[in-house]
């Protein structure tokens, strides 16, 4: 056990430039959530006050993570990558809603397990690496929810979990050359079996039609970014009008967070992530662990693959895929497991006596 | 091993992606600012906009169902009313358009919008319109006009037209500038197609700037028989008619159902479903109690794929299926063949000492029969024995649900996910059904749960099981075909899954005989078919009647079939409140097996009251 300088906040120790960046990543999230409201009220269908409930959950298991030691997350990491896969396979027992099998019904909400497996995901990648385990076989159980997912259906999580493993192998001492062998090798036996019939055509079915006509929602949010301007419409006293964008509080947020605050608010919600990825990578170069060299990298990672995919599905890049903005779109689960992760890497700061 | 090299190289790239992303944003909010913001301008200050014609409705026939023209129509220009003029244009438009309410007249300038129609102005003369365009704020402009051609005839199919509601405007967000939208039908599932993009009229200040034209609608090329659909209507109502004559009933017999499959495709030639409505009296917009007359009588449900009834005796099918798959017969029996003495009623003891008797609609009891004879003439003891082997051999098992497992995989309970809004989907009920409903509607079940009394009741189609009339059509189509699949009404149909049954040739000829043997001779549905002669022995179905809680009367229904010796329709008929099967919805059926056949079709006659 390493002898820690300074305890700020709880026995274990919290660093305070992540705890804070935590905070005003949820506050901007309510506050573009509140523009969007017919104001707050106090009830669980306000999605302002809704919001900010799972902030308050999110941050109490934010610091309850910190009480668990990288060691015992390390220990526990195979039983908590086998739980969630098992989850994965039941889910295939429950009834389809509207066509898809993604959540548990547990009547006052609904459990999501592949919020969880991406970071499971993650833990056992890190965990098979640090421990030199034979890469084909780790590659090869990763697969397994990953096809699981793929088969709800839900193409978004299959695309990142794919990315998050692709990142992660690009990082260990595998050759570049082979990784990409595999991914192309991969992607064109994919093809081949989409074209022999045997994947159903209909979940790419967004993909090619993207191509035939812009999607509405997209080209409104265009149109709402570019209504931001420079400094935003918040402060503004004459606004120009808003325009009405399909589900712009979950996956189309970031059109409102760009509306009301303008390309100064772009640049500092970028700036914001940047140097939450900055402090993560100072770490992933200076400690000594593989695990937690691996761990950090995979988690970024997956954070900057929603924020990259997000971003380009509002304006208009690529297909909507329904990828929500982390800490920015109204969404419980998705908080919730973006709390993990953010407790799980502060657990990792102060381990290396990173306090500030 | 952790490769730090590779890791600087990745968030390198990574960093020059997300700068591309900036420059992106950048060139939106700063660069093509002011494009941006003049289409928000259009879009939500100064554009009015005029619906598109509608995509035109065809039958298989080519002729026309629903057809968009478009009209002259005089507008205001809102912009252009000020309090000076208000009064003047206001004694206009009463002087020239005398069937205009006084009311209707000073809505249209309280209007938020910055036009208004006014009135259809194909009637004026070109001089007259010449008078109306030289005041300042009127404006002529085409508007389409929908018409439905054949009136109430396939009015539930095509559906009708009105105003977005808040919760359309969600479904289809562009609804909600041309301020129409399918409320039902196929005018609502197809509501995308059909509607095209509006025309634009663009506004500086009050002025008109610009007219952008927007595209009409698709077409849709449907799969239904128009002719057909007029003969079926008219047979539907004239069953009614004899029932209401024959039956005394608390309540007026006016509901009921038909539907009319390909078995080849699973094309829906017709689907009637009365009391139906005339969707022209839509256009216009329809008063307040004109609807809610039609809505008191039912009119805007859409029985054949809404309407839940209990199946009665047509769900035998669903066991006669299973007895041929699982080799299960009733006890001591091992083949199609053997036979039960049926004596009229069927009488078994409980653990308890107590009994339970079960009777046959047919007092004196059926005799000896079989697995056709009791097809033939609805024997429902043999089905009962049927059951009561299935509850012996498996109750508790993982097995015990196999006859919902039978029913499902013809498609009961689910949807049948044609391409019509509001489907609904019935209850196959059991155990698991019945716990839940003994937390989430107690009233509905008994405190014991789950019983075998509960298994004949659905063996025979009674008890808590509910069916829609397609999707009674459907099973028959997928036993007889051997596929299941969606029945579709736009023949513009991508992605049109099939699954394989598993029925052989041998199970569907002796299926055919024995629907045969109920309209020939001996069958429960020959009164109502003899008229066809020999031909008599080219036909088939059956009849069912199921029973009703409370005081309703039964409910009639009817599964035809066009042809044995080829069979390419089924015909599914239900009257609600319409008594016995073979004597109401049988003749109906007929009737509609008669244009089919291409025989000219005689008057629905009263059948045998059987079951």
């Amino acid at each position: 056990m390493i002898n820690r300088k300074i305890t700020i906040l709880g026995p274990e120790g919290t660093n305070l430039t992540l705890l804070i960046l935590f905070l005003f990543l949820n506050f901007i999230s309510w506050l573009t959530l509140f523009t969007l409201s017919d104001g707050l009220t106090f009830d669980l269908q306000n999605s302002v006050f809704r919001q900010m409930t799972f902030s308050i959950l999110a941050i109490i298991l934010f610091f309850a993570i910190t009480y668990i030691s990288l060691d015992q997350i390390n220990n526990y990491t195979y039983l908590f990558f086998g739980l969630v896969s098992l989850l994965l396979v039941l889910l295939f027992t429950t009834d389809p809603k509207e066509g898809v099998r993604r959540w548990f019904d547990l009547g006052l909400i609904d459990f999501q397990p592949s919020e969880y497996i991406k970071i499971a995901l993650v833990l056992f990648i890190s965990k098979s690496f640090s421990e030199n385990f034979n890469k084909v076989y780790i590659g090869l159980i990763s697969f397994i929810p990953i096809a699981l997912v793929f088969f709800q259906p839900d193409l978004g999580t299959t695309t990142l979990l794919l990315a998050i493993t692709l990142s992660m192998f690009l990082v260990s001492d595998i050759k570049t050359r082979t990784i990409f062998s595999i991914v192309l090798l991969g992607g064109v036996s994919f093809f081949g079996l989409l074209e022999l019939g045997f994947i159903n055509s209909y979940q790419l079915n967004r993909i090619t039609s993207f191509f035939d006509s812009v999607d509405f929602a997209q080209s409104q949010s265009r149109l709402a970014i570019s209504s931001g301007g420079f400094s935003g419409q918040f402060f503004e006293v004459e606004k120009i009008n808003q325009i009405f964008i399909p589900v712009q509080s979950t996956d189309f947020i970031f059109s409102a967070y760009a509306y009301q605050f303008g390309f100064i608010g772009v640049i500092i919600l970028f700036g914001l992530w940047a140097f939450f990825f900055y402090r993560v990578a100072k770490i992933i170069v200076s400690t000594q662990s593989d695990f937690e060299k691996f761990v950090l990298a995979g988690f970024s990672g997956s954070l900057i693959f929603q924020i990259f995919i997000n971003i380009s599905t509002v304006i208009g890049i690529i297909p909507v895929t329904g990828m929500p903005f982390p800490l920015l779109s109204l969404g419980g689960s998705s908080i919730v497991a973006t709390a993990v992760i953010f407790g799980i890497i502060n657990r990792i700061f102060i381990e290396n006596n990173v306090v500030i | 091993m952790f490769f730090q090299q590779k890791f600087r190289l990745l968030s390198f790239l990574i960093s020059v992606i997300f700068l591309g992303l900036i420059f992106n944003i950048y060139n939106l909010q700063i660069i093509n600012r002011e494009d941006a913001i003049e289409s928000v301008n259009i879009q939500t200050l100064d554009t009015f906009y005029i619906a598109s014609p509608r995509g035109e409705i065809y039958d298989t026939n080519n002729n026309k169902l629903a057809s968009s023209s478009l009209e002259p129509h005089l507008f205001i220009n809102l912009r252009k009313i000020n309090d000076k003029n208000i009064s003047k244009y206001e004694q206009y438009i009463k002087y020239n358009f005398t069937d205009l309410e006084d009311i209707f007249i000073s809505d249209l300038f309280e209007s938020k919008n910055l036009m208004v129609k006014v009135a259809n102005i194909t009637e004026l003369s070109f001089d007259e319109r010449q008078s109306l365009s030289s005041l300042d704020a009127f404006e002529i402009f085409d508007f389409p006009v929908r018409k439905y051609e054949y009136d109430n005839i396939a009015s539930h199919i095509i559906g009708y037209l009105g105003e977005p509601s808040l919760e359309d405007i969600k479904s289809f967000p562009l609804a909600a500038y041309s301020n129409i939208v399918g409320k039902n039908g196929l005018e609502r599932y197809y509501q995308k197609e059909l509607a095209g993009n509006p025309t634009q009229i663009i506004f500086q200040g009050s002025e008109i700037k610009e007219i952008v034209n927007g595209s009409p609608g698709k077409d849709i090329i449907s799969s239904l028989d128009i002719d057909l659909q007029i003969v079926a209507t008219e047979s539907l109502l004239q069953g009614m008619q004899l029932a209401n004559e024959r039956f005394e009933s608390s309540n007026k017999i006016q509901k009921g159902a038909v539907v009319v499959l390909d078995i080849r495709t699973n094309e829906v030639l017709s689907l009637v479903s009365l009391p139906d409505y005339n969707p022209n009296n839509f256009v216009d917009g329809i008063s307040n109690r004109e609807f809610n007359e039609l809505n008191i009588t039912g009119a805007f449900n859409n029985y054949p794929i809404q309407g839940q009834y209990p199946p009665g005796s047509v769900f035998k099918v669903v066991a006669y299926w299973l007895a041929e798959q699982e080799n299960l017969y009733p006890e001591g029996l091992s083949s199609r063949n053997g036979k039960i003495d049926c004596e009229g009623s069927l009488v078994f003891g409980f653990n308890d000492g107590s009994q339970q008797v079960y009777n046959d609609w047919k007092e004196e009891g059926h005799g000896r029969v079989n697995l056709s004879s009791s097809i033939k003439e609805s024997c429902n003891v043999y089905f009962w024995d049927i059951a009561l082997k299935i509850w012996r051999d498996y109750e508790g098992t993982t097995s015990e649900s196999i006859l919902q497992e039978y029913a499902k995989s013809l498609g009961f309970g689910e949807l049948t996910n044609i391409d019509l809004p509001y489907e609904t989907s019935g209850v196959v009920p059991d155990r698991n059904l019945f716990e839940d409903w003994a937390v989430s509607q107690p009233e509905r079940v008994r405190a014991e749960g789950w019983l075998g009394g509960d298994l004949m009741n659905l063996i025979i189609g009674q008890g808590a099981i509910t069916t829609t009339p397609i999707q009674v059509a459907n099973a028959y189509r997928t036993l007889i075909s051997g596929k299941l699949s969606k029945p579709y009404i736009n023949l513009d149909q991508q992605d049109n899954k099939e699954l394989l049954l598993e029925v052989n040739e041998t199970f569907i000829n002796f299926l055919l005989q024995d629907l045969n043997s109920v309209t020939n001779e001996g069958g429960t549905a020959h009164a109502s078919f003899s008229i066809l002669g020999n031909n008599v022995k080219d036909v088939g179905g059956k009849t069912g009647t199921a029973q009703n809680s409370g005081d309703k009367n039964n409910t009639s229904w009817f599964v035809g079939i066009d042809s044995i010796s080829n069979p390419r329709y089924v015909i599914a008929t239900v009257v609600e409140e319409g008594g016995s099967g073979s004597a109401i919805a049988a003749p109906v059926t007929r009737r509609i097996i008669q244009s089919l056949r291409g025989v000219n079709p005689t008057p629905v006659k009263f059948g045998e009251i059987t079951e």
